[in-house]
């Protein structure tokens, strides 16, 4: 069973979607990134899936009960939604304490969660002492509370450190060792590419691509960054790349051609019978951010 | 809604609301029993005495030593639609009402459990603001020449529970409306200002010069009246019965506000 699925959800505001007839399959037991750029509609689909919001169209499932339930499914649900927001004037440990006393929760969770994002030094501090990443680390532990089966975290690595951010990977791969689902939102996609093996990207409220990580990016062109040995060679290397039909372009000293990694023999023979030495040759594969523009530009191409 | 009771707690107990909450009502009380007091005269002449008096006879009453809080019952319940208001309404101003939606998903247990909390952290300002604004009066009566013996008769003692009694529902009556106007706008500022300027201007205005038959049914008029046990121009039973009819529609509308309302 998905450990949530949508179905044609939506959510418009007068003549705007913000969410448009999304359909969802998030597996259970991955940690599966949520991309978009800014305003794409990924904090409206996750208010929907929590309950926060009505939505004006379509169903949704979350660990197996409807999203017009969320009573059902809540109890067994974490989120961190935007920004972490808590009561200033109490301490780390009582606005932990709130939300336990809230869900009829055991409150023994409150001292292992803050020892699982590291803050139980500073629990009992005024959250407004709280620097952005300490109150991004309150954020995850009050959404790891409940003990929950799924785990949805908006933008969860917002302020935080490169230490930080390194903690915050490794707590969601523990998640996952547990079976727990991990469901993160973010418009940095390289930390997206490091955390997750799942991906559902949406741009202006629309789903563009749902799946592994692995086929969008096996879906990408690969390429060959050649660097000759003189940096006047490279408009001469470049026109050697467009002669035998491939796409090429400058990239600082280098050269950068839209060529499967096989290519790489052919390239080299052709360099040398011109005269061109190459000291450097090597194949890259496309990260996420170019698979996201190389999807989202094919999608804005089509629709002019 | 236990859970939501017990949480609202967390938060009754930080320092400034403990000040602002508890202590509000206490300076309006003692203040108004202080100066109910020492303003007190032996007789009434008029044209001599400027501002409002009372005589030794009526302080000597059984009801004499809640006179003064009485009075003021309205300043008492408005501190408790400031509390109320700002309570909830800050809730959606900080946004830290969808953490406590993720939690409890139940909306109406949630703003339910939330209002009885508020009512009895009211329960105890008013009582407290009574207990202590009563001692001083025992304290301040003998030296002013007042006779206090009516005040620990069986009446006296009944006056006083009855007073606590009648100003307590009025300020949960005061909650209620900050409640409504808290949910309805949604920001703790707009909500009090607008709340304060109904019961007290907007209100005297409408009885004073638009509908004088306002004051037995207009809610700031009547939980006065409440608040006092009754007056000549709203009995207390006229004001218990319209008041309960307003509260069940406030709340159901104030219920289904909050459950049906995007976060």
């Amino acid at each position: 069973m998905p450990a949530l699925e949508t179905a044609g959800l939506s959510k418009r505001y007068g003549e705007r979607f913000a969410v448009d007839h999304v359909d969802i399959s998030l597996p259970a037991g991955v940690v599966s990134g949520f991309v978009g750029p800014n305003g794409a509609g990924k904090t409206t689909t996750i208010l929907m899936l929590l309950g926060l919001v009505r939505p004006t169209d379509g169903t949704g499932q979350v660990l197996g009960h409807p999203i017009t339930d969320p009573a059902a499914y809540l109890p067994r649900v974490g989120a961190l939604i935007e920004a972490p927001l808590f009561y200033p004037t109490l301490s780390g440990r009582r606005n932990l304490e709130v939300l336990t006393r809230l869900g009829r929760l055991d409150r023994a969770r409150i001292a292992q969660v803050l020892e699982q994002v590291e803050l139980a030094d500073r629990a009992n501090d005024l959250v407004r002492s709280y620097s952005l990443g300490m109150k991004q680390r309150l954020g995850i532990a009050a959404a790891l509370l409940p003990e929950p089966d799924l785990v949805i975290l908006d933008e969860p690595t917002n302020g935080l450190d490169p230490a930080g951010i390194r903690e915050i990977r490794e707590l969601l791969k523990g998640l996952t060792e547990r079976g727990i689902t991990v469901f993160v939102s973010s418009h940095l996609l390289a930390e997206i590419e490091a955390i997750c093996q799942h991906l559902v990207m949406i741009d202006k409220g629309k789903i563009v691509f749902q799946g592994g990580i692995e086929n969008l990016l096996a879906a990408q062109q690969s390429a060959l960054i050649a660097t000759p040995e003189h940096a006047k060679d490279v408009p001469a290397l470049i026109a050697l790349c467009e002669q035998a039909g491939k796409e090429a372009s400058a990239d600082g000293e280098s050269v950068r051609v839209q060529s499967a990694a096989d290519w790489a023999a052919e390239l080299n023979r052709a360099a040398m019978a011109a005269g061109i030495t190459l000291m450097g040759l090597q194949a890259t594969r496309a990260s996420l951010e170019e698979a996201f523009f190389s999807v989202t530009g094919a999608l804005d191409a089509r629709s002019l | 809604m236990l859970g939501a009771f017990s949480s609202e707690w967390v938060k009754l107990r930080r320092r400034s609301m403990l000040a602002w909450g508890l202590g509000g009502g206490l300076l309006f009380t003692v203040l108004a029993t202080v100066f109910t007091i020492e303003r007190a005269t032996r007789f009434l002449t008029p044209g001599l005495h400027h501002g409002p008096r009372v005589t030794f006879a009526e302080l000597e009453q059984p009801n004499g030593l809640v006179h003064g809080i009485v009075d003021i019952s309205n300043l008492v319940g408005i501190v408790a639609l400031c509390l109320f208001a700002g309570a909830v309404a800050t809730e959606y101003s900080q946004g830290t009402l969808r953490n406590l939606l993720v939690r409890q998903p139940r909306r109406a247990q949630l703003l339910s459990g939330k209002f009885l909390a508020l009512a009895a952290f009211i329960l105890i300002a008013v009582a407290l603001s009574i207990v202590v604004a009563s001692a001083l009066a025992f304290a301040l009566a003998p030296g002013k020449g007042i006779d206090t013996s009516a005040w620990t008769s069986s009446t006296g003692i009944s006056d006083f529970f009855a007073a606590l009694f009648h100003v307590y529902l009025a300020c949960v009556g005061y909650g209620l409306f900050g409640t409504a106007l808290a949910v309805i706008l949604r920001s703790p500022a707009v909500a009090i200002a607008l709340g304060v300027a109904w019961v007290l201007p907007i209100e005297a205005i409408i009885v004073g010069a638009i509908w004088s038959g306002g004051d037995r049914w207009l809610p700031g008029q009547l939980l006065s009246a409440l608040a006092h046990g009754g007056t000549s121009d709203a009995s207390y039973s006229h004001a218990l019965v319209v008041l309960l009819v307003y509260a069940a529609l406030t709340a159901a509308g104030t219920l289904l506000l909050f459950a049906r309302r995007d976060v």
